[in-house]
């Protein structure tokens, strides 16, 4: 019997963790290179205080990168995706801005609003919004006419349209942007963080660099891998949870419907 | 004053018999080069309780027609009137519509999707579970209320769709190709269904489609309508006993009726 692809997972992120502890002892990669799990997570233990500091820094411009960029990018999606004048007048120019490299417009950020988690917040907000502004309004343009034509006929108010139909049928659209949205806030936070700034895991990263600390940085680039996967499993959980109806029933695909209740169709014939 | 009260007596007795009256509807649409004639001086009166077909060649605008009589959009002049009051905008509780698409909700079970339109007036929960629940009886879906759209076959989805258009017991049910596509089994099955549904709560249906054979089997009366701009150019009193079975489909009859209503799409074509 074939291994469940999860199991399989599994086994692999287990390797990998085994690898990174027996390959830095076995002597075959340099402690400089890579520092063994077991010196990276003692390092962490030992400096607790310090990194939890950066940790916390961290997530709170995380946390508020992510509001302005779900915040904004839903509303502007929305007008945009809604609206046919902004949609001509702004699509085609952030679609191109898309392909910019952000990240040049840092030193902006920093020259306006300082070296302190603002200019990491801002940054990040913006990097972050992109994603989410455009898939809420390819989300608004796609909705199905049919049925707005329907719920108007029931007697909805425009008002109904939007909170009944609108903001259903463009949940699964928006909540695949708000992941990727806020998966890019979480790394113009820390990408920001290593390039100018006095705070957070990302200067963690940085300042232990400089210095050739390989454990130390190694300790802060778990730090971020773990906070990044727990965001996005805390996404899918939301996802799932949100947009249950999209796959419910499919356990049961396969099996054979059940007959006896459906009376119309045998009654009829 | 006596005289006053035999008049909306009188009145009342009139509405009554007509479901509908459309009296002089004409439909011009606007475009760039000047305007396009789309419905052309348009009269016609449905009974109440009869069942009225409309057929004619694509964009003969019988799908407009029928929009305007469910309110949704407006005609450039003529009066529709339903139950003695003009249809100025949808009003489910005189009207409901069951379109091509079923245009049901994906997000909502069958049984929500059925109370879709008495939450939109607001009202209290335990009466809208019955009204839902005896509607899925009456479609034959007893026991499927819990079930998304995707997890219903074609024939199913429209049964939902009839139940909803028929939840706020509306004396009129517009119907635009509902069963259009659908296979032409199910197709047959669910013209006969509709004739049982529509003979258990004596409603008034305006049915358009494209199959002859369909229109003969369900109609009390056909109507013909031509190319732009759409007039009605025959009126065809269907003389076939009720109920209706599917062996009347292979009678003398049945074939001359809607050999005569081919002929009179034939020459407007």
């Amino acid at each position: 019997m074939r291994p469940a692809p999860a199991t399989v997972r599994r086994l692999l992120l287990v390797l990998v963790l085994m690898l990174w502890e027996l390959v830095p002892r076995a002597g075959l990669l340099p402690e400089l290179f890579l520092p063994s799990l077991s010196r990276t997570l003692g390092v962490l233990v030992q400096n607790w205080a310090e990194y939890a500091h950066a940790l916390v820094v961290t997530l709170y411009e995380v946390v508020l990168a992510m509001l302005i960029a779900c915040g904004a990018g839903i509303l502007i999606g929305a007008l945009v995706g809604g609206l046919s004048l902004l949609r001509q007048l702004l699509l085609p120019v952030v679609s191109s801005l898309y392909a910019v490299p952000i990240v040049i417009l840092y030193p902006i950020f920093t020259a306006w609003l300082g070296v302190g988690s603002q200019s990491k917040i801002a940054f990040a907000g913006v990097y972050g919004f992109f994603p989410v502004m455009l898939s809420t309004a390819a989300g608004i343009q796609s909705i199905d006419q049919n049925l707005l034509l329907a719920a108007r006929s029931m007697g909805a108010s425009l008002p109904q349209q939007i909170t009944r139909v609108v903001i259903p049928a463009t949940m699964p659209t928006v909540l695949a942007g708000l992941r990727l949205g806020g998966a890019l806030a979480i790394i113009g936070v820390v990408v920001s963080e290593m390039l100018t700034a006095a705070a957070g895991i990302g200067y963690l990263v940085s300042k232990y660099r400089t210095v050739l600390d390989s454990p130390r940085v190694f300790a802060a680039i778990l730090m971020i891998l773990v906070l990044s996967v727990l965001f996005d499993a805390l996404a899918r959980w939301v996802e799932r949870r949100t947009l249950a109806w999209q796959t419910a029933g499919l356990r049961e695909r396969g099996a054979p419907m059940r007959k006896e209740t459906y009376v119309g169709a045998t009654g009829a014939a | 004053m006596q005289h006053v009260a035999n008049l909306s007596g009188l009145r009342a007795t009139h509405a009554q018999a007509a479901a509908i009256e459309v009296a002089g509807l004409s439909h011009v649409y606007g475009a760039r080069e000047g305007t396009v004639p789309a419905l052309e001086d348009i009269s016609l009166t449905v009974g109440a309780g009869r069942f009225v077909v409309i057929v004619g060649p694509s964009g003969c605008g019988k799908t407009s027609l029928l929009m305007m009589m469910a309110g949704l959009r407006r005609q450039t002049s003529g009066t529709i009137l339903c139950a003695g009051r003009p249809i100025e905008m949808p009003d489910p509780g005189r009207v409901g519509v069951v379109f091509q698409e079923a245009s049901l909700f994906p997000w909502l079970t069958a049984l929500d999707n059925i109370e879709f339109p008495l939450s939109i007036r607001h009202a209290p929960r335990e009466e809208r579970r019955r009204r839902a629940d005896a509607m899925l009886n009456l479609v034959g879906l007893a026991g499927f209320g819990g079930r998304y759209p995707h997890e219903l076959s074609g024939g199913m989805k429209q049964r939902v769709s009839i139940a909803r258009g028929l939840v706020q017991d509306p004396p009129v049910l517009l119907m635009d190709e509902p069963f259009a596509a659908l296979d032409e089994q199910t197709r047959m099955t669910m013209g006969h269904e509709l004739l049982r549904i529509w003979s258990q709560t004596n409603k008034t249906v305006v049915f358009v489609t494209h199959s002859l054979t369909e229109a003969v089997y369900l109609a009390d009366e056909v109507l013909v309508m031509s190319a732009r701009p759409g007039r009605i150019i025959d009126r065809t009193e269907v003389t076939l006993p009720r109920p209706r079975t599917y062996e009347m489909m292979a009678t003398d009859v049945f074939g001359r009726l809607r050999e005569h209503i081919w002929q009179q799409i034939r020459k407007v074509t």
